[in-house]
């Protein structure tokens, strides 16, 4: 299952997500050798793992195997922080609906397809049931058809450019009801979500911070 | 051109691509813009396993007919240097930058050299890289080249939405495994046998219409147009035993 935690439920997950800050290190840092994550202390941590930050984690017992994190655009993000140039064509989002998705991994055993899958399909389900209505992402362009084959609707938001030797690009992904309905079909898999302990509002919160901003902008 | 203006010109065309509605004129609008970039021929293809034949791989091309003929006769895709490149490349490449050993590849030098006669002097290749294995490409060629630092992540980007768009229109179902439940197996299963919706209801204890309702959905989810072609289908996919 892929367990969702949030600000409101970590303290069940302290020892998971810990274990996920040490995998990240290794297959980010590692193994595809992002030299600007590396960390002394073996702990891939950046600035958008706070308490905005929701992580989708596929479990096998107590052991992490895959995994993503989600992240409002209501604040700045990675796209807009580290990588506008990548969306100089369409910009990049800053919208409550709409959440980054980001460090996308699955362990060396694991990586046959059908966890990739569940990981896709848990994107998708848990962002319908937020109400969350698209996710932008920075991810190798050689995913792209990975992710049209698994029924994603993937608009770019400018070229691919060179990001550590791999050809990366920023794109905006559609939540919607067939992309998720495809997926199950596909994998005959129902819910692929578990979620344990009290529960994040993800688009309220961000309209709290939108809100803030709005408020903001007028005083200035 | 500025990356900028080719960044906005490639995100046209790949807007434009979803208002296709036919493999032909999908082809058109992909000859009409790479043609722009002075690329001459297009290929959309599979990659072919040991066992599988390279005509058979091919989802749509603008080739000259005669290499064509020239490259599946002398099975050309056994020892073309840029086909060996592509499956152990994610980044797409230079037909060029493809590695072979001009003494000792006969066959890969060849190769090469044959395309020239047919206007295949330089290409550009950007591989596909499915989830479960699958290995495809789209291949550009010509003599005289729009390709640099601008216009190659252009090429890249149109030339996936390109795949997608026409693996899309020629098999509106998507070649990952197709599932359906036990109940609509067993639902099949019986309708190859002969049985019909009321035989299939009362062998199973549910009514006639949840029998049909099964047999609707298998049909549906393997994308089949009666209930013949349902079984034809899951047979061939070995989702039932004949």
């Amino acid at each position: 299952m892929i367990h969702v935690i949030s600000a409101s439920n970590r303290h069940l997950y302290e020892d998971i997500l810990e274990q996920h800050f040490r995998i990240r290190h290794d297959i980010f840092v590692d193994e595809r050798r992002w030299e600007t994550l590396r960390k002394p202390d073996k702990r891939e941590i950046d600035g958008y793992d706070n308490e905005d930050t929701i992580y989708l984690l596929a479990l096998e017992g107590r052991r992490v195997v895959g995994g993503h994190r989600l992240y409002p655009t209501a604040k700045p993000t990675m796209m807009s922080e580290i990588f506008p140039h990548l969306a100089d064509v369409r910009g990049f989002p800053s919208n409550p609906l709409i959440w980054e998705w980001s460090r996308y991994f699955v362990v060396r055993d694991r990586r046959d397809g059908n966890l990739n899958l569940q990981l896709m399909a848990a994107v998708q389900e848990f962002c319908l049931s937020e109400g969350i209505v698209q996710i932008s992402a920075i991810m190798e362009t050689w995913w792209l058809p990975r992710f049209h084959e698994a029924g994603f609707v993937v608009a770019p938001l400018g070229l691919p450019a060179l990001v550590e030797d791999a050809w990366t690009m920023a794109a905006l992904i559609d939540i919607s009801q067939d992309t998720l309905r495809g997926i199950r079909e596909r994998t005959g898999l129902r819910s692929v979500l578990q979620q344990t302990g009290p529960r994040l509002d993800a688009v309220a919160r961000a309209n709290r911070y939108h809100a803030q901003k709005a408020t903001l902008r007028k005083i200035a | 051109m500025t990356a900028v203006e080719y960044g906005r010109d490639a995100l046209d065309f790949i807007e434009g691509l979803n208002g296709q509605t036919g493999v032909p004129e999908a082809m058109n609008a992909l000859e009409r813009a790479f043609c722009r970039f002075g690329f001459e021929t297009i290929i959309v293809t599979g990659l072919p396993n040991p066992d599988q034949k390279f005509s058979q791989m091919v989802l749509a091309k603008r080739w000259p007919a005669e290499w064509f003929k020239l490259y599946t006769e002398n099975n050309f895709d056994r020892v073309d240097p840029v086909v060996r490149h592509c499956r152990n490349s994610i980044h797409p490449f230079e037909w060029s930058e493809a590695p072979y050993d001009e003494e000792r590849e006969r066959g890969a030098a060849e190769v090469m050299r044959r395309a020239t006669d047919f206007r295949m002097v330089r290409g550009f290749i950007v591989p596909i890289h499915g989830l479960t294995g699958y290995e495809a490409a789209v291949s550009l060629g010509g003599v005289d080249l729009d390709l640099n630092a601008r216009s190659k992540p252009a090429l890249h980007l149109m030339a996936m939405y390109s795949f997608d768009r026409i693996r899309r229109l020629l098999d509106p179902t998507p070649h990952l495994p197709l599932r359906l439940t036990q109940r609509e197996r067993e639902v099949v299963a019986w309708a190859s046998q002969g049985k019909s919706a009321w035989e299939i209801g009362e062998i199973l204890h549910i009514t006639q219409r949840t029998a049909e309702q099964h047999l609707a959905n298998a049909a549906r989810k393997l994308g089949a147009v009666n209930r013949t072609h349902t079984v034809a289908i899951a047979i061939r996919n070995k989702i039932i035993n004949p």
